[in-house]
């Protein structure tokens, strides 16, 4: 009887074990990565930066330098320049999905728009060459970067985390004649 | 003879747990080769151990600058340090140019730099506490020399 208690305690004991190796595995493997990547053609560079979302969540309440401070940054009335970027932010999120802004000049087309959570800008030069700039945000991280109580205050943390939790996506695309610039999100430790 | 058994189990027991705890920061390794106009071969491993042993030594006078200096970043310094032990092993940068790549990478619990380039191959790894150890010692120097 004492003999299959011990072997019983061994058995969960093991147990226990392994189940604990394999939550710790399950936690290393929920790691998001921050990428940036930029491709010059042209003269045959490449750079790739891969930062852990854990990492800069850690960094970034420890810098306090400028208008950056416990995860914030605080933007001046004067860089404000009288627009309330809470009550656009306000209007949009409660907005259907819709295009917002599109301005066609000579130039350049810009165009900001609503669709499936996520905020969309677009901006295209319209001579061969010119640079093609696509961002993609989630409303999620919209929402948290403009969560703080100041008004005239941006929570960077906040949106860190808000991306952290969101699905892969692909924040930033620039391409112009020579360079190719991307910056994503997902769960990969490299850049391939 | 049982006493000369044990004076020397004591003195290879001793000498074993030194061995063990200067490896205890794990190791610094530097491989340098230089390709031209001679080739050049540098390789060493030192116990990580003796950068901050080493920098405890070094007169607070010759430090007092350095530490100025870093003390104000030492916040972000932990917290960059502490978020890197804690993250899974990863490419933290990637340059490839003509003739060069740079990487710098987390794998296990060291950071390790490698460049190569048409001259020469750099390849240097060094324990991610014994990088903190080695800060916090300097960051110390400057708090012990304010009056």
């Amino acid at each position: 009887m004492r003999k299959g208690l011990q072997r019983a305690a061994v058995i969960c004991l093991l147990a226990t074990g392994a189940l604990s190796s394999a939550m710790v595995t399950m936690a290393g493997t929920g790691e998001r990565y921050l990428h940036v990547k930029v491709d010059d053609a042209k003269n045959g560079e490449s750079v790739n930066v891969n930062v852990p979302l854990s990492m800069a969540e850690k960094i970034l309440p420890a810098v306090n330098k400028g208008n950056l401070h416990a995860g914030k940054v605080t933007v001046g009335e004067a860089q404000m320049e009288g627009i309330d970027l809470h009550a656009i932010l306000d209007a949009i999120r409660t907005a259907p999905d819709n295009e917002f802004v599109t301005v066609k000049e000579k130039d350049q087309d810009v165009r900001v728009a609503k669709s499936n959570g996520n905020l969309i800008i677009h901006v295209k030069g319209n001579k061969d060459g010119d640079q093609k700039v696509d961002v993609t945000v989630p409303m999620k991280v919209v929402d948290a970067l403009f969560s703080t109580t100041q008004k005239d205050e941006l929570d960077i943390a906040a949106a860190l985390r808000a991306l952290s939790d969101a699905g892969d996506i692909l924040i930033v695309t620039v391409q112009d004649a020579s360079q190719h610039v991307r910056v994503w999100v997902d769960s990969k430790n490299t850049s391939e | 003879m049982i006493l000369v058994g044990k004076i020397a189990l004591a003195l290879m027991g001793t000498a074993v747990a030194g061995v063990g705890l200067l490896c205890s920061e794990g190791m610094v390794e530097v491989n340098v080769v230089e390709k031209s106009p001679e080739v050049h071969h540098i390789f060493v491993v030192a116990p990580a151990l003796l950068a901050p042993i080493g920098m405890h030594f070094v007169p607070r006078r010759h430090l007092q600058d350095a530490a100025r200096q870093v003390k104000p970043y030492m916040p972000v310094i932990r917290a960059a340090l502490e978020g890197l032990r804690e993250t899974a092993d990863v490419t933290l940068v990637d340059v490839r140019e003509p003739g060069e790549h740079v990487t710098v990478v987390k794998e296990g619990g060291s950071i390790v730099v490698d460049v190569q380039d048409k001259d020469e191959t750099v390849h240097v790894s060094v324990p991610i506490r014994a990088v903190s150890s080695t800060i916090e010692e300097l960051a110390a120097a400057s708090s012990e020399n304010q009056p």
